[in-house]
């Protein structure tokens, strides 16, 4: 149970006081947070409105001459507000969050190359680090190198959009209540969310590579 | 709720504005009619201080005489002062950021440490000093045209703006006097007074280009929610970078000594912001100045000023593209654009912003006030006033803490909503370690060296333990403002943990706490003056009003009045030479009632005397 700091109340913790309306500082899970229960599909409309529609209820700009007490506690909700709102909006960090809260942790920093993905990889560090030494020697060509990596860049993010498709479907299979037993599903959702999760990665060091080499 | 107030506190002008009823209104200086404010601050070493025009004015410059000759002018009292115009450039920044330039045209007393300091005879001053001059002028502006004190405000920063440069604002805001409620991005303010009209919504890009900084933020405008979905910028990007190349393409082919003197330079620049904007409804423009010898001619046209803007203006579009990565869009996606900023009165920059955003941009309310009009808006929110409308910002860079091999672990991504906050877990490498120390950076690199430092953290003292069995729970809060706050607790005891904090730049609290020591009472003081001084010249007025009339209505005065009335005359004489402003005012008025009756029969006499004089020019 949480106190309220208006109405000095207690209940069920949450963002938002029932009985007062004031913002309560209690710590809940994301889906919680935005009030929804805990499913895979979520429809991105009603999240934007319910994360809005709870932003105009507890943001600190509505609590500017409260006291400090109320005004913290707006604070924390509101942060907590926005993290589970950024994390459920997109849904590979929604079906890692939510494997996590069903005590499945998905290995995000593991090293261990998707086998299918194993030739592309090589060859996109390769390309990294031809840039890298390229730039360190100053050498002429790297603009050349980076232009090649930008074209590598197009070919991962569709590889990243592909499997998008099978993640959603693997979702409302679990929220239906998961023909075929669940364990399968959670196989299957951790080797999507891995090999997204690990292209995405990639990417994130093709587009430092490629803002460094731009900045330098 | 006290009333709030909205300050774009800008590079080249500052402005104040609040609500008139559900319209936001600029609040114009009571005597000059002008609404913006030259963020031009004169300084001199006796550490008086002018702000806005009369600064400039202060400025070493060339003047040209009636007869036709041309003369310097200097800094009044002999040169040793000091005229500071875009002090906003230096706001949060260390002695090792400056540039060559910046000490050719200033001097500074430390160039290591973490704060900029200006050098004016034996006087120092640093950049939130020199703000809070310009805060407190607009201060004194709004009060006297509201009738009311002025506490409270919002002030707007560009967006781009890191934690070091929004804190040295806050600072500023303090020194003033000033509570400041909340630091608002001048882009997103931009967009509310845009929104409050209902001019944009739905996807929403403020390309915001002013006098030194350069922001774009890409908003999404729904249902009175103004939620930035990412923001880039430069804050060493505006029309001032212009100006000056300018300024050297106009004294290109001058000799060394013309070219490198103060007075000439500082007569070109104004010469030269003038032809900028000149130019911007013109094709070209003749610049003819007298020099000391000689003199300059040199024609302008649009086609030299684009050549020399269109670097600046491909740097403000580079921005605009990795704004629009960031938010996952392409510039098809956007549904309006919006022009913020004087230097967006460039026919350059409009082309330039239609060619890229593919659509004519909305510059409907003048670029040079939106900003403020806008933060009137967000004051208004914060009072409750505003109905359903809210703003959810963005923080502009990463943050990140430094680990093994300088390696930049981030903890919140840029473009994150604020307010957010992430928990990190920290212990001890070694047996028996009592602090834990923690560098805390912004920016996009891999490298700690390569990004911003802002600040150094010491977790401690803790108790005496074996490696790695303390943990300590340390929460990284980026509040509404954009401003990083640090908490700490032991997991186990759940005790919270001092955190010393020593940021990277900027002032420390003990140096603010002493010049709000010395400010603040400075401020008080200020008001307390100004009402001292006003008092006495009303004392003044009367007894030299009421002096006359015992003379010139002498016939008028009663037995004893004249006694009367000259005793309480001498008693409001000795009180306007003390400082008590209340015995003052109470004499004055005093007088004003003992003297009525003479008043009302000079009145009379005087009417008598105008039907007379009447009554003969009747007749004759």
């Amino acid at each position: 149970m949480v106190q309220c700091p208006s109405c000095a109340r207690l209940s069920e913790p949450r963002l938002v006081c029932p009985q007062c309306g004031g913002p309560l500082a209690a710590e809940t899970d994301g889906f919680a947070a935005l009030g929804l229960s805990r499913k895979l599909v979520i429809d991105p409309a009603a999240l934007e409105r319910a994360y809005h529609d709870l932003s105009r209820r507890i943001h600190p700009d509505r609590f500017a001459s409260s006291p400090p007490k109320v005004r913290d506690a707006s604070l924390r909700a509101t942060a907590l507000l926005t993290r589970s709102y950024r994390t459920l909006r997109d849904p590979v960090s929604r079906g890692i969050y939510w494997l996590e809260l069903n005590g499945e942790k998905l290995n995000q920093h593991n090293n261990r190359v998707p086998p299918e993905l194993a030739e592309l990889v090589f060859e996109v560090q390769e390309q990294l680090a031809g840039l890298r030494a390229a730039r360190s020697d100053g050498a002429a060509q790297s603009g050349e190198l980076a232009a090649g990596i930008a074209e590598r860049r197009g070919e991962l993010a569709r590889l990243i959009d592909e499997p998008l498709g099978e993640l959603h479907r693997n979702f409302e299979r679990w929220d239906a209540g998961g023909d075929g037993g669940r364990a399968p599903l959670v196989g299957e959702l951790k080797a999507i969310l891995s090999r997204i999760a690990y292209l995405r990665t990639l990417m994130r060091d093709v587009d430092r590579e490629l803002e460094d080499a731009k900045a330098a | 709720m006290a009333r709030i107030l909205g300050i774009d506190l800008g590079t080249t002008n500052s402005l104040i504005a609040t609500m008139h009823g559900a319209h936001p209104r600029v609040i114009p200086d009571p005597k000059t009619r002008q609404g913006l404010l030259p963020s031009v601050v004169a300084l001199t070493p006796e550490g008086e201080v002018f702000v806005g025009d009369e600064a400039i004015r202060m400025e070493p410059h060339l003047t040209v005489a009636r007869d036709g000759r041309v003369a310097t002018v200097d800094f009044p009292g002999g040169g040793e002062g000091a005229v500071i115009r875009s002090v906003k450039r230096y706001m949060g920044r260390g002695g090792a950021d400056l540039a060559a330039e910046d000490r050719s045209r200033y001097t500074f007393t430390d160039v290591s440490g973490p704060v900029v300091r200006f050098k004016v005879g034996a006087r120092e001053y640093t950049p939130p000093q020199i703000s809070a001059e310009i805060l407190k002028a607009l201060k004194r502006r709004a009060e006297e045209a509201l009738g009311d004190k002025v506490e409270q405000v919002v002030i707007t920063v560009p967006a781009y703006f890191n934690d070091g440069q929004r804190q040295a604002t806050k600072d500023a805001g303090l020194l003033a006097g000033l509570q400041v409620e909340r630091l608002v991005n001048e882009p997103t303010a931009a967009s509310l007074a845009y929104g409050l009209q209902k001019m944009a919504s739905g996807r929403v890009a403020v390309y915001d280009f002013g006098g030194g900084t350069f922001d774009i933020s890409i908003l999404n405008v729904k249902d009175g929610v103004f939620e930035v979905l990412a923001t880039n910028g430069d804050t060493h990007l505006g029309g001032d970078d212009i100006d000056r190349a300018l300024v050297e393409f106009t004294l290109a082919g001058q000799p060394d000594p013309v070219r490198n003197d103060r007075h000439i330079w500082n007569t070109v620049r104004l010469v030269a912001e003038d032809a900028k904007k000149i130019l911007s409804f013109q094709e070209g423009v003749a610049l003819e100045l007298k020099l000391l010898e000689g003199k300059l001619d040199r024609t302008i046209d649009r086609v030299d000023l684009e050549r020399l803007a269109e670097p600046f203006v491909r740097r403000t579009i580079e921005c605009c593209q990795r704004a629009l990565k960031d938010a996952g869009l392409t510039p098809a996606e956007i549904d309006a654009t919006v022009l913020v900023g004087g230097s967006t009165r460039m026919p350059l920059v409009r082309r330039r912003v239609q060619e890229f955003f593919g659509r004519e941009p909305l510059c409907t309310l003048d670029p040079d006030q939106v900003v403020a009009l806008g933060a009137a808006v967000q004051a208004s929110i914060l009072m409750g006033t505003q109905g359903d409308m809210l703003l959810l910002d963005v923080v502009p860079l990463s943050l990140g803490i430094e680990t093994i091999g300088g390696v930049v672990e981030r903890l919140v991504f840029r473009n994150t909503t604020i307010p957010t906050s992430v928990t990190e877990m920290f212990t001890t490498a070694v047996d028996n370690q009592t602090h834990v120390d923690i560098h805390v950076l912004q920016g996009e690199r891999e490298l700690a060296k390569d990004c911003r430092s802002l600040a150094r953290f010491k977790l401690g003292p803790l108790e005496p333990k074996p490696a790695g069995v303390p943990r300590i729970a340390v929460t990284f809060l980026i509040d509404a403002n954009g401003i990083l706050n640090v908490m700490a607790a032991d997991e186990e005891t759940g005790r919270g943990h001092m955190v010393d904090v020593k940021p990277s730049y900027g002032l420390t609290d003990e140096e603010i706490e002493r010049m709000l020591e010395e400010a603040i009472d400075h401020g008080d003081e200020d008001i307390a003056e100004r009402l001292l001084i006003t008092a006495r010249n009303a004392a003044e007025q009367i007894i030299a009003a009421g002096r006359k009339q015992l003379h010139d209505y002498a016939r008028l005065v009663e037995p004893g009045e004249r006694a009367e009335i000259e005793a309480l005359m001498a008693r409001v004489d000795a009180a306007r030479h003390g400082t008590d402003r209340e015995q003052i005012e109470n004499l004055v008025e005093e007088l004003n009632q003992l003297t009525t009756p003479f008043a009302e029969r000079i009145m009379d006499g005087a009417i008598k005397l105008a039907l007379e004089k009447k009554t003969v020019e009747e007749l004759s």
